[in-house]
């Protein structure tokens, strides 16, 4: 009993884990303005479900439980614009809760317009996650270099969201493909439908893209072991899979974009503002301001959670 | 919804008891349903659906189906072309139709209603009087695509 209440004990701790509210101020000003970008560049097809015939709609369970209806143009282009303003208006940091929920409503609903035709896109799950969550932490400034256990709470779920996308992908290859999904032509398969021409190589070389499953597979299944990593390797892991990504695009132009945000929740992004904020400082209002002054922020070891910022800035040799 | 108590003086902001039960519930609510998601779910589940992404195991060995459509146009009656079987131009993207192959071979005049979203997305272009949707099958032997490509046409619909 008293094994399994030490145990609860330090996965609460490590759920609670103190975290800077800059880092969530910071990740909430990048996830809006992705959801800007998103709705209005990078995944319209809910939009275009707007002009399709409702013969084509097909409702998953969340429309059943919710009684959502066919989507309209009228419907598409409310949801659209909702994101679109209440982003923007959240991107102010008032009002963190009504703005940041009417904000993930909208894009949920909005994504469901986009899977309720036939074809559901497996990449964007975990950002509902991150839309549900940060709101939770209210207010959290810029410069506010408290640490706190909502904020920690929420980015740890967010980084476990993260990685269960890898996990999991993997277990639905195991379930659907079998075992002998790392050995079949599924990779060539992709390529052949929307591979890029500095992709079709690897078609020419089928061993490559063979060990390509093999890889991808391992790395997968053993992605949670990020969250027992030291802060050095935790980065060099999350930068790795930002290559794999990067390569993927680059071969077949699929990007996994919401997920690739919700991986920013593993980086010290406070430390990366206030290194900005300073270098535009310097750049731009040389002698403008006296040294020190409006930037507390960089002072050494300023509301860092679990790393040592110390040593950090020493290695990158300002 | 307030659930802070104060940073003590020590720059750490704590959560009160019921802040802290909450959140854990939410959190073990959200592993049970992508959890439960991932072992017995399908698509149908989102956002708590498997994610299998190129999940599916491709025999080393026959063949890559690509799914398209061909239309008659106003302008040129006669002659079948390719056109996009994007959200762009019909309103659906080439999933959503592959997947309901079933239903459109049931019920060609299905494909009506692309060419009519076609005419709401697309007003200066010349009207669609006749759609089919046509399977490609490029043949892959031991990983490798051959160059042969088979093409069939799986259901054909005209305006009347």
């Amino acid at each position: 009993m008293g094994g399994v209440m030490s145990v609860m004990g330090r996965l609460s701790a490590w759920l609670f884990t103190p975290m800077p509210l800059a880092r969530v101020a910071v990740l909430r000003w990048l996830v809006y303005a992705f959801v800007i970008i998103d709705v209005l560049l990078l995944h319209t097809s809910g939009w275009y479900h707007g002009f399709a015939d409702p013969v084509w709609y097909e409702p998953l369970i969340m429309g059943e439980v919710f009684r959502l209806p066919a989507a309209s143009v009228l419907l598409v282009e409310t949801l659209k614009w909702g994101c679109v303003l209440g982003a923007l208006a959240a991107l102010t940091g008032k009002a963190p809760r009504v703005l940041g929920w009417t904000v993930a409503v909208c894009w949920i609903w909005y994504q469901y317009v986009a899977f309720s035709y036939g074809k559901v896109d497996h990449d964007r799950a975990d950002f509902v996650v991150a839309l549900a969550l940060l709101p939770t932490v209210g207010l959290a400034h810029l410069s506010d270099r408290r640490r706190s256990e909502a904020a920690g709470m929420a980015l740890r779920a967010i980084q476990m969201a993260a990685i269960a996308t890898y996990f999991l992908s993997a277990w639905a290859k195991l379930r659907f493909g079998g075992p002998e999904w790392v050995n079949s032509a599924t990779m060539v398969r992709a390529v052949v439908r929307r591979g890029t021409p500095w992709a079709q190589w690897l078609l020419e070389i089928p061993w490559t893209l063979h060990w390509f499953q093999w890889v991808l597979m391992a790395a997968e299944l053993t992605a949670p072991v990020i969250f027992l990593l030291s802060e050095k390797w935790r980065r060099r892991v999350v930068a790795a899979w930002f290559a794999f990504h990067a390569m993927t695009y680059a071969a077949i132009t699929i990007a996994f974009w919401p997920h690739l945000v919700m991986m920013l929740a593993f980086l010290p992004l406070e430390e990366y503002a206030d290194r900005l904020r300073s270098w535009w400082t310097r750049r731009f209002s040389s002698g403008a301001a006296p040294p020190g002054e409006s930037r507390p922020a960089s002072r050494p070891g300023a509301g860092v959670g679990c790393a040592r910022p110390s040593d950090r800035r020493r290695r990158r040799g300002r | 919804m307030s659930v802070n108590q104060g940073d003590n003086g020590s720059g750490v902001l704590r959560l009160s008891r019921i802040g802290r039960a909450w959140r854990a519930a939410v959190v073990v609510a959200l592993i049970a349903l992508f959890c439960a998601g991932s072992l017995v779910g399908n698509d149908h589940w989102w956002p708590f659906s498997p994610w299998r992404m190129f999940a599916t195991s491709q025999a080393a060995t026959g063949s890559v189906w690509s799914t398209g459509i061909e239309v008659r146009t106003a302008d040129e009656p006669g002659e079948w072309v390719r056109a996009p079987l994007t959200p762009e131009n019909v309103g659906v993207n080439r999933a959503e139709v592959e997947g309901r192959i079933p239903q459109i071979e049931a019920d060609p005049a299905r494909l009506g209603t692309l060419a009519e979203s076609h005419a709401k997305l697309r007003p200066g272009a010349a009207a669609w009087i006749g759609l089919r949707v046509v399977r490609h099958k490029i043949v892959v032997v031991d990983r490798e695509p051959t160059g042969e490509v088979e093409t069939e046409v799986l259901a054909e619909w005209a305006a009347s």
